[in-house]
């Protein structure tokens, strides 16, 4: 079998894909993890990652002083099934902690907008604490321009 | 540095059961105490730390925040018009400051 110079480059760029998506999803996997892990050292407890919650922020945000920050869990809000508390974390800010908003049942929604500070791009995480004392989480990958903690 | 002013945006008349958008905004440095000034000496923090929202007495909805909430703190949040009442608005700052908003709902 002879080898021509296209079959080369059609393997090479198959294998380079393949590496690249490999890499892709490992890195992916890893970021998981590590939002995992660190709910795990805040709060004791093992979340469950849920597309309960919506966690909604600018892929790219020219300033890191005033990114805004759209949450919105499904829940009935009843005495039963509601969520207590959604506490937010920017794991690579120096302060990591960003804000705790906390609901009342049939009274308030689980919907909030507001303004948050960033330092540098990374994973926005949110958790929120359920009635039945269950923690459920997302997280949204925010690329900021400036460091907006100083 | 001028005193915080706050200011809210809510109807002020619901139908029962309707939701309800309540927009907050309050002028505040919210200075995270991660800076320094030209001597070297790091500027103390000052920060609105709680707001809490009460319909008719009860709180409803509150939140902590901390030093990653931006200049101006903003919060927009949704409440269920339950009964008339009054909805009170607490901004409390590091320090023992205190900021307060009132408005009357009506609920038909």
């Amino acid at each position: 079998m002879s080898l021509t110079r296209r079959d080369v480059l059609v393997a090479g760029c198959a294998g380079g894909t393949a590496l690249a998506s490999t890499l892709f999803w490992a890195g992916n996997v890893r970021a998981q993890d590590e939002a995992v892990q660190l709910v795990e050292r805040l709060t004791g407890q093992t979340p469950t990652v849920s597309d309960r919650l919506h966690l909604v922020m600018p892929a790219v945000f020219p300033t890191g002083y005033t990114v805004p920050m759209d949450l919105d869990i499904e829940s009935p809000m009843t005495e039963d099934d509601h969520v207590r508390r959604i506490r937010v974390f920017a794991p690579q800010n120096p302060l990591l902690q960003v804000v705790d908003f906390n609901f009342v049942p049939q009274r308030s929604v689980a919907r909030v907008s507001t303004r948050i500070r960033l330092a540098e791009p990374q994973y926005v995480v949110a958790v929120a604490e359920m009635s039945d004392g269950t923690l459920l989480m997302t997280k949204t990958w925010v690329d900021v321009a400036t460091n907006g903690c100083i | 540095m001028t005193s915080p002013t706050p200011r809210v945006l809510v109807p002020s008349a619901a139908a029962k059961g309707e939701v309800i958008q309540v927009k907050t905004i309050i002028s505040h440095q919210m200075e995270t105490g991660l800076r320094h000034n030209s001597r070297g000496q790091v500027i103390p923090r000052k920060i609105i730390n709680r707001f809490v929202c009460r319909y008719g007495g009860e709180v409803v909805f509150s939140v902590n925040l901390h030093e990653a909430i931006s200049a101006n703190p903003f919060i927009e949040f949704y409440l269920r018009a339950t009964d008339s009442g009054r909805l009170e608005f607490i901004w409390e700052e590091d320090g023992g400051g205190v900021y307060r908003l009132e408005h009357e709902l009506a609920v038909a």
